[in-house]
């Protein structure tokens, strides 16, 4: 079998075996998508549900991966699993309904919490994109200096495609990772000052600002790491450095995604509040469309908890969401007019 | 210094916050110089709109309770409590009083347990 077979071979059972614990990762009373009484994932209607979700997920993995073995249709393979797992989401979701709880309709909220901030303030966070700047100036002051062509994409062999060292293409590539690195310090931010707390007080409170902490955490690293290309490319462009940093950018990106997933969504698997009587997670189900996709215009925040699996999605109901969305089509659109 | 409010009472949302938080400044458990949550902060974590706890705030600010500052957020301030007492006052307060035992009396809850709560909070006010 190829390389590249077996490596693609590996990465679908990797994401299979991540779809496969997902279900678990979620709060205790959210139960794919759909609020329930915390007991619920004991009872023999839970197990049924999460068997048959797990049973589609392995099938179409499975046939994922006969797709490529067979006819060498990789892109087809990928969307295939990605098609099963949606589908035994939703199919787990519908049957899921059937036994929702009525969410607690009293919220909580300590006065006395603490204020969260970005580590280090705003400087640490923006230097990764400050600091581009600074070699946009710098490479304009001493332009000669620069290599007469540079890589602006790496694969897994090294850098794949190079572009001839011009104003357009040295400025739009620094532009590009610059406006990234910002995004991801203020995707930082967002969720800091923009995202809803759910546990308020007590353990389950200072388990989700650590949960918190480490997803922004998470998100400046990325952003400094993701500062270095441009780095290399302009004064390295042949270095075996980038292959140092992709190993490092790797060990790094696991490191937090295996703590995140240990402590559960919100790290609500590390501070479960004993005796709490509030069910759910304070957004309504009937604003969770297919449970993935949160539609709530009387809700003022942007970035709220994922039902299923870890992490924060998007607010589509409110309107600064869309402004957001399209910020995030600015770099891609910059990529393609500099560095094509 | 938990703020408490419920989603399917018939009392605004507004109201609910303004009363909660009286509570907690009355018995003591915010005092001057504390700070509150910002309107931000409050309405998100509440899920309600901006200007539901804005307008709370500014409620709390004209009872005197709080200092809204453009930079500093919500501050509780030390509130002169008049001399000059309405004596209306009295008499609104037993109304109202009466009106509230009856209320939760018609809804179900049993005279000793209305009569527990009135005892303890009778207790809390004069130590107070």
């Amino acid at each position: 079998m190829p390389p590249q077979t077996m490596l693609f071979v590996l990465l679908i059972i990797l994401m299979t075996g991540l779809f496969h614990i997902m279900p678990g990762l979620t709060r205790p009373d959210l139960f794919f998508a759909v609020t329930v009484a915390p007991e619920f994932r004991q009872t023999s209607g839970a197990r049924r549900i999460l068997r048959r979700y797990r049973a589609m997920v392995w099938v179409s993995a499975l046939v994922a991966v006969a797709l490529e073995l067979v006819a060498g249709m990789a892109v087809a393979a990928v969307l295939l699993q990605l098609l099963g797992f949606l589908w035994a989401l939703v199919d787990g979701h519908r049957a899921a309904r059937a036994y929702a709880a009525a969410p607690s309709s009293i919220l909580e909220v300590d006065l006395a919490m603490p204020q969260e901030h970005l580590p280090g303030g705003p400087i640490v966070a923006s230097l990764p994109a400050l600091s581009l700047g600074a070699l946009g100036l710098w490479a304009g002051l001493n332009w000669d200096r620069l290599p007469r062509s540079f890589p602006v994409h790496w694969g897994m062999y090294g850098a794949d495609h190079w572009v001839t060292t011009a104003p357009a293409a040295v400025f739009g590539f620094l532009a590009v990772h610059a406006f990234v690195c910002l995004l991801l310090a203020g995707l930082a931010w967002g969720l800091l000052y923009w995202s809803r707390r759910i546990s308020t007080t007590g353990a389950g409170a200072a388990a989700e600002r650590r949960f918190r902490r480490r997803l922004v955490q998470l998100l400046i690293v990325s952003a400094y790491f993701l500062a270095c290309p441009a780095w290399f490319a302009l004064f390295q462009p042949a270095s075996a450095a980038i292959d140092v940093w992709g190993l490092a950018l790797g060990v790094v990106v696991v490191a937090f995604s295996v703590d995140l997933m240990r402590g559960g969504q919100g790290g609500s698997h590390r501070g479960a509040a004993p005796g709490s009587t509030l069910v759910g997670d304070r957004t309504p189900d009937a604003c969770w469309r297919w449970g993935l996709v949160y539609v709530n215009p009387a809700d003022p925040s942007i970035l709220i908890e994922k039902r299923f699996g870890i992490g924060y999605t998007l607010n589509f109901g409110n309107r600064w969401t869309w402004v957001v969305l399209a910020l995030l089509l600015v770099p891609a659109a910059l990529g393609v007019i500099f560095l094509r | 210094m938990i703020l408490r409010i419920d989603l399917k009472s018939n009392v605004p949302v507004y109201r609910q916050i303004v009363d909660a938080t009286r509570i907690l400044l009355v018995n003591g458990q915010l005092n001057p110089g504390d700070s509150l949550p910002p309107v931000r902060r409050l309405a998100l974590d509440l899920g309600v709109h901006f200007n539901t706890v804005a307008e709370a705030y500014r409620t709390l600010e004209e009872e005197g309770w709080l200092e809204i500052g453009r930079r500093s957020g919500a501050r509780v301030v030390s509130r002169a409590v008049s001399n000059h007492r309405d004596p209306e006052t009295g008499e609104v307060f037993q109304r109202r009083l009466r009106e509230m035992v009856a209320e939760v009396q018609a809804q179900g809850l049993p005279r000793n347990r209305i009569a527990r709560e009135l005892r303890r909070l009778a207790d809390t006010l004069e130590r107070s």
